[in-house]
């Protein structure tokens, strides 16, 4: 009986095992296999030390600030939005976490579309502000806006972890910690914070992974004056046809993301399992 | 209570922040013109349009098809998954596979669609078919990002739920199968829930995993839209974007509502009657998923998968008067079926699968990649010139043929105007273009056009405009548009420079790029379909375009009183130097000669000017509001009429001698070299940092500064904690360190405990 179990325990994971090989391990494979050959299928180092010319190492740190600036404007517009959520009600909180999930519902290239308006000399935000005297600000087409771009369209899954590690937290813990003489503040320090650290680690992941190679963002708001790494592999895919270029800066791309991974792992004290 | 609503007023502002552009693009799907930047009236007009769209109709069910059949698969395989993990003994195993199950989830999803294309492309080689990328494709790569948040979302499930309960279950007299339905599946029903909305929701919203997987006339949602950037984004999407908007409002608000009630009250009965609601509902979804499939199949179907330009053929829509246009496709659909029942004596459905991509070099890249499955394509003519040198499209039939087997062709002879004399190669010229003018005929042609440029007349100069240097006027820095790809780009400096733009010297090469580098400090961006918005809105003042495409942009600016003029750019020698392009229609290699037929059918009625079917060579015409090669179209006094003088800018290449600009400046098909020049150039100038702006490198390093430094600080800070208190109580720091969820923490309650008991002694 028991051992007739155990079979049907492992083949219960064996679709997913058979699946993960054939879809994620064999296409990475290849990833590395034309990173590390030339168009006849010689091996050869020529792609990755292409890479090493200036304007590619430009490309590769503008992506890495504008991300890391990315991650961190929405670390701090969303721990204490959710914060904040998990203080209502629960029919409330209910509500609130479903409104800061729906704008996902929505095409992400259309409200980066919808930005546009917004931003544009001309646009709604300026109109705005001109009425009020506060006169036309130079908006669309700067790193700024690339910047807010990414921040926006990442932002629930920032505050999605963060509010789902917050709410878990115990009541009780903050009320002891309050009656044995923490103020406010410190509850804030000392309890909520190294108890949310899980949770910003995952927010932190799903928004730095996806804006470092996001490429739509920064062609309509930065106006194709900023290219990050994303813009520059859909080019080798899309109209160069360097296949082996392109794969060559998706394999940094992923060491880069793995070292960051890593090292914030390292440094928040984390088991780095990535919580939703 | 100040606290309270300072806390308020900051949860407003960030969901003001969140649903600004939501609001903006409700509002400008009651926008009465066609403009996403500027409110012009409110009207119902794109609901309309939307719902007479069929291609975009088509591509909403394909993305519900795609995200139910994935998030369904990738549920049932990931619970299982999270079942068996959760079981195993071998942690090194099931460590290895948590590793590999969070890799889609942890690397971008650029590099997670490029590998699986890649994969897709070898398997491709190797069985030797063309057609490897389609619907099937995509799914995999779905289900594939789905599965770890499948994964995630069920596994802490498994991982909470009490070890003994089945265990009691089954001692109790329940066998394994009912332990697992009523103990084990009601714990983890949420996880799996929550786990299959969060697939479908991803898999809804992909754009970048399907763009690089897909092929074989399937188009998502996210793919039309992106497309539409050779024409533009129509406030149409922005429609179907509320629609979609409301309707997810409505049902969440429903669960929720629903959800509280029930929990409250819920007798047996209400239970069971639950259990059949949600079996039900599961059984609709699934028997209208196998409808869509199967549905179609009763009779028979023949479909043609058309692969043509974003918003390139009359689709029905309306036009600013609220007239309704022709619906090509539709039209076809009724002609179409109705010769083939009659001649084979059956009923046959005939069905156009029309989808669409944003250039000559997505279509190629689709192509090369193994998306088969295309009838008609509509390249251009040196994409043409490369398919056919490459052997990607196949003779739609000799060049005596023809005539036969295209009823319309002799409609692209050209007809000399009164008193005109032509040679034979003059008239020929639409049926000979210089990319297709061998023995066999590979395509036909479609529209052709040429580059101009458009500018605002209210901020430039009359004195300044004339040639392509105006494009490189410092004057008008920052309000310059330069096409957002290569060989249009590059295009305008070589005219500007007097360049052979199909075989430039080394040395010439140079020239261009660094022309190109010099104008871009005063370039605002590099766009394609933006130009319309940034023209019309007056927030770009000059900007190199599509004649056809200018005309539309000055109607709308003329709405609101902005002034656009356009011109052909001349040299010093007064004459026209500028691009001619042709787009035809082709066959690829891959199609088989019994789609081959439908497809030369297709080409046809596109030719044809038939008004019991809407005449549909003049409606396209209309439509597209570029040059027509059609004699048919061009000499018809209701499209004259229509144009209403329009044709003197869209047709002036006929008066400037269109043989001419055909033959020199027109692009053709690089020589390898030359494209691979082509290439690096583009590369070194989309990388050429122009506004190298240092502060955003100095925030982020200060930035990154401070964070290392405050985590250095805590760490020394706990480094020394510790050892103070080991000194005092080695009992306490040893609870602490036991690996409670924080140190911290543990820290500062046992400093807490401390206190409060010395305070006491």
């Amino acid at each position: 009986m028991n051992n007739k179990k155990s079979l049907l325990q492992r083949a219960a994971a064996a679709p997913h095992i058979v699946w993960s090989v054939l879809f994620i391990i064999a296409p990475l494979i290849f990833v590395i296999y034309y990173a590390f050959t030339d168009s006849e299928g010689s091996f050869t180092m020529e792609n990755i030390k292409n890479l090493a010319q200036p304007s590619y190492l430009e490309i590769f740190l503008r992506s890495l600030c504008f991300a890391f600036l990315a991650t961190i404007i929405c670390l701090i517009i969303a721990y204490p939005i959710a914060y904040f959520i998990t203080k209502a009600s629960p029919k409330t909180q209910k509500i609130l976490i479903m409104l800061v999930m729906l704008p996902m519902w929505m095409n992400f290239l259309i409200r980066t579309y919808s930005w546009m308006a917004l931003l544009e000399d001309s646009g709604i935000i300026n109109t705005v502000l001109k009425l009020l005297g506060l006169g036309p600000i130079h908006m669309i087409n700067t790193e700024g806006a690339v910047i807010l771009g990414m921040v926006y369209n990442f932002l629930p899954y920032m505050i999605l972890p963060i509010h789902s590690v917050l709410s878990k937290i115990d009541t009780r813990l903050m009320e002891a910690a309050s009656d044995l003489g923490c103020n406010h503040f410190q509850v804030i320090t000392k309890v909520v914070f190294p108890l949310s650290i899980p949770g910003i680690i995952s927010g932190i992941t799903m928004v730095f992974v996806p804006s470092i190679s996001t490429f739509y963002i920064s062609q309509k708001l930065g106006g194709g004056n900023f290219d990050l790494i994303g813009d520059t592999i859909e080019r080798q895919f899309q109209t160069a046809y360097n296949y082996n270029l392109g794969a060559a800066m998706s394999f940094i791309l992923m060491i880069l993301i793995i070292i960051s991974m890593t090292i914030m792992n390292k440094y928040a004290d984390d088991d780095g399992g990535v919580i939703i | 209570m100040k606290r309270k609503a300072a806390s308020n007023i900051y949860t407003v502002l960030v969901f003001i922040f969140l649903y600004m552009p939501i609001a903006v693009l409700i509002l400008f799907s009651f926008n009465s013109s066609s403009s996403t930047g500027r409110f012009d009236g409110f009207s119902l007009r794109w609901y309309r349009e939307l719902f007479s769209d069929a291609a975009t109709m088509n591509a909403l069910k394909n993305t519900l098809i795609l995200a139910v059949l994935s998030s369904i698969i990738a549920t049932v395989i990931g619970t299982l998954a999270a079942y068996g993990i959760n079981k195993m003994k071998n942690r090194h195993l099931k460590g290895g596979i948590t590793a590999v199950t969070n890799v889609p989830m942890m690397n971008p999803e650029i590099v997670t669609g490029i590998s699986m294309m890649l994969l897709f492309v070898f398997v491709g080689g190797i069985i030797n078919s063309k057609t490897v990328l389609g619907f099937g494709t995509v799914l995999i790569a779905h289900v594939t990002f789905n599965l770890p948040y499948v994964i995630l979302s069920v596994m802490p499930k498994f991982k909470q739920m009490d070890k003994h309960l089945p265990e009691a279950a089954l001692d109790l007299g329940c066998t394994p199968m009912q332990s697992f339905l009523k103990v084990e599946l009601p714990q983890i029903l949420p996880g799996i829930i929550s786990g299959f909305i969060m697939a479908f929701t991803l898999s809804l919203d992909d754009f970048i995993i399907s763009y690089f997987t897909v092929g074989s006339g399937f188009e998502t949602l996210p793919i039309r839209i992106y497309s539409m950037t050779k024409k533009r984004v129509t406030p149409d999407m922005y429609a179907l974007s509320t629609l979609i908007f409301v309707v997810i409002m409505i049902l969440l608000l429903l669960s929720n509502i629903s959800g509280d009630k029930e929990k409250k009250t819920l007798t047996l009965k209400q239970k069971k009657r639950r259990k059949i609601a949600i079996i039900s509902t599961f059984s609709v979804i699934a028997a209208t998923t196998l409808g869509l499939f199967i549905g179609t199949s009763f009779t028979e179907v023949v479909t043609v998968n058309v692969y043509n330009w974003g918003e390139y053929i009359s689709d029905g829509g309306e036009d600013e008067d609220g007239v309704a246009s022709v619906d090509v496709n539709k039209e076809f659909e009724k002609y179409y079926s109705k010769y083939l029942s009659e001649q084979k004596g059956r009923k046959i459905k005939v069905k156009v699968n029309y989808t669409t991509y944003a250039s000559n070099e997505d279509l190629y890249a689709k192509l090369k990649a193994g998306a088969g499955g295309y009838d008609v394509i509509v390249p251009s003519d040196y994409m043409i010139e490369r398919l056919i040198a490459e052997g990607l499209i196949q003779p739609i039939a000799s060049r005596e043929e023809i005539t036969n087997v295209i009823k319309n062709y002799d409609y692209l002879l050209r007809e000399p105007s009164d008193g005109e004399t032509m040679t034979k190669e003059e008239t020929e010229i639409f049926q000979k273009p210089f990319y297709d003018n061998g023995e066999d005929v590979y395509s036909v042609m479609y529209t052709y056009g040429v580059v101009g440029i458009i500018y605002n007349a209210d901020h430039v100069s009359e004195e300044d405009i004339g040639g392509w240097d105006l494009l490189w006027n410092e004057k008008y820095k920052g309000k310059i548009l330069q096409f957002n790809n290569a060989r249009d780009a590059f295009g305008t400096a070589m005219y500007k420079l007097g360049v052979n733009v199909n075989d430039p010297t080394a040395e010439q090469w140079q020239d261009v790029l660094n022309e190109l580098i010099k104008q871009k400090p005063i370039v605002q961006s590099y766009v394609m379909d933006e130009v319309f918005n940034k023209m019309e809105s007056g927030e770009a003042w000059i900007a190199p375009y599509y004649a056809g495409d200018a005309l539309s942009m000055i109607y709308q600016a003329e709405d609101r009183n902005i002034n656009l003029g356009f011109y052909y750019p001349q040299n010093e020698e007064g004459e026209t130097v500028t691009n001619v392009f042709a787009d035809a229609m082709c066959i690829p290699a891959d199609v088989s000669e019994e789609q081959k037929a439908h497809a030369i059918a297709y080409i046809d009625f596109m030719l044809s000017v038939d008004e019991n079917y809407g005449s549909p060579a003049i409606a396209n015409a209309e439509y597209i509001y570029y040059a027509s090669p059609n004699r048919m179209v061009y000499t018809n006094s209701s499209y004259l009429e229509t144009l209403d003088g329009d044709e003197e800018i869209i047709y002036a290449p006929i008066e400037n001698n269109i043989d001419e600009l055909f033959n020199t400046y027109a692009y053709r098909n690089l020589s390898s070299k030359n494209l691979a020049t082509l290439n690096s150039n583009w590369e070194t100038l989309k990388v050429e940092s122009s506004s190298f702006n240092g502060t955003i490198y100095i925030i982020s390093a200060v930035i990154a500064i401070a964070i290392i430094a405050f985590i250095v600080f805590i760490a020394v800070r706990r480094k020394y904690r510790r050892k103070l208190y080991w000194e005092q109580s080695p009992i306490a720091i040893k609870k602490a360190s036991k690996n409670t969820p924080s140190d911290d923490l543990s820290d500062t309650v046992t400093i807490a405990i401390k206190r409060s008991k010395s305070n006491k002694d």
